[in-house]
């Protein structure tokens, strides 16, 4: 089976394990919610179709949902998510042969692109899970509250993870 | 088939794009009460707002069965009044009688057609209706509108017929000042469809500009006390013992749509009585 294909399963199961298990309990200060399934999006190949993608994110989104009684809610943030990656992606890093078929992390981007490229879908992500959950922008101030806290949250999350897998990575190739 | 499916292919991401974000949307507004109740709140107020648009719109295209509609409730009502008036002074005739009171056949009853073809600017102006001898009208019978007197039927076929207009030189009305007994003769005279004049008004009478001028009721073809027309001011009479007003008349005669004939049950009796008034004569 090709190696990527079980890297991407991989990463599926654990991120929704670790969603569902560890970080759907946590809600720090009332305002941030480490909204973590957000890195399976980030960290798949920038050439994974577009269609393969929606679906996989979809599913997640879903799994996550059917686990935490909000059915479609996580499925549509995530869906929604999916559509604007690669806009997202190519909004930090210039078109070029050199970035076909990446998978971004920091070695791949380099900290400066990586981190803003993070940054950007987990605000995203995070706006549209907050968005969605109170449906009304009478709560506009809750939700950008939400929004930054968990943002904040989740991308140092995600960075440290990313840091430590990909240094490990390294190494081990190496 | 090979271009729909390329049509497909090509835009094959937004097509799966939009089908995930359906059933999320689906999953979201049935499982979730919250966001279900916001969904439905939110469109039941675009539904509203588009409905009422609708119906604004489809009213106007609804609005001549409904003008019929009421016009002939309208036509039914009139009739009862007609008859009710009718008992109610034959009642005032009956004094301490002890014979017990059977009460009246009614007397007028109402046609309701519309005008087809309608004529204002010539010296005899005729319209014609689309009610005829197979419904029951006979020339003489009067015609109101809405508003008031409008003619007399002239010649009958047998779907329709043809009405003198009120607008029509040489063709009198007896009418009076509505709650006085001064009666007159409405005539036309000018190329003018909303007045006309009163003549033979008796010079004691006493009247107001603005007074109503109704029908007399001594004709057959109508019964007393339907609006004919407004005073609007006194001119000069040849004869020192009357004189004439000027009338605005009650109907707008450049737009006659639809009209009730009045048939009088007593009018064939009536009638025959004037020929034998006349034969006498």
């Amino acid at each position: 089976m090709d190696k990527r294909i079980i890297h991407i399963a991989v990463l599926f199961v654990t991120i929704l394990l670790a969603q569902i298990l560890i970080f759907n309990h946590i809600l720090l200060f009332g305002i941030a919610a480490p909204l973590v399934l957000v890195y399976f999006i980030v960290r798949t190949p920038i050439d994974m179709g577009t269609n393969i993608l929606l679906t996989l994110s979809f599913l997640l989104g879903l799994a996550v949902d059917i686990c935490s009684d909000t059915p479609g809610l996580n499925a549509l943030a995530c869906t929604l998510t999916a559509v604007v990656k690669k806009p997202v992606f190519y909004a930090y890093v210039q078109h070029d042969d050199r970035m076909k078929g990446i998978t971004p992390n920091i070695l791949t981007l380099g900290l400066a692109d990586y981190c803003k490229y993070l940054f950007t879908i987990t605000g995203i992500f995070s706006f549209l899970v907050f968005s969605i959950e109170y449906f009304s922008f009478a709560d506009i101030k809750e939700i950008f509250i939400l929004t930054l806290g968990s943002t904040a949250l989740t991308f140092l999350l995600l960075l440290g993870t990313d840091s430590l897998v990909t240094i490990r990575h390294d190494r081990r190739s190496k | 088939m090979r271009n729909l499916l390329n049509f497909l292919m090509k835009y094959s991401t937004w097509f799966v794009f939009a089908f995930y974000v359906l059933v999320s949307l689906i999953l979201l507004f049935s499982f979730n009460t919250y966001q279900g109740a916001v969904y439905l709140t939110s469109a039941n107020a675009v539904t509203g707002s588009v409905n009422e648009a609708t119906s604004e719109i489809t009213g106007y295209f609804n609005l001549r069965k409904i003008n019929e509609s009421l016009q002939a409730s309208n036509a039914a009502l009139e009739n009862k009044v007609l008859n009710l008036t009718n008992e109610i002074n034959h009642l005032k005739t009956l004094v301490d009688d002890s014979v017990r009171y059977a009460g009246l056949p009614p007397r007028f009853d109402y046609v309701t057609a519309a005008v087809i073809n309608n004529s204002t600017r010539r010296p005899r102006n005729y319209f014609t209706i689309n009610k005829g001898r197979a419904d029951g009208i006979a020339p003489g019978m009067g015609v109101v509108d809405q508003n008031g007197v409008v003619g007399i039927v002239n010649v009958c076929g047998n779907h329709t017929s043809r009405v003198i207009s009120v607008l029509t030189k040489d063709q009198p009305f007896s009418v009076k000042i509505k709650g006085t007994q001064f009666v007159g003769s409405l005539a036309w005279k000018e190329n003018d469809a909303q007045s006309a004049w009163v003549e033979e008004i008796p010079r004691h009478a006493r009247y107001r500009i603005g007074d109503t001028i109704v029908t007399s009721g001594f004709s057959t073809a109508f019964p007393e006390g339907i609006p004919v027309g407004t005073v609007m001011a006194q001119v000069k009479s040849g004869d020192s013992n009357f004189f004439t007003l000027k009338v605005h008349l009650s109907s707008d005669f450049n737009h006659l749509s639809t009209v009730r004939v009045i048939k009088d049950s007593l009018k064939p009796e009536l009638d025959m009585l004037q020929r034998f008034d006349r034969k006498e004569e």
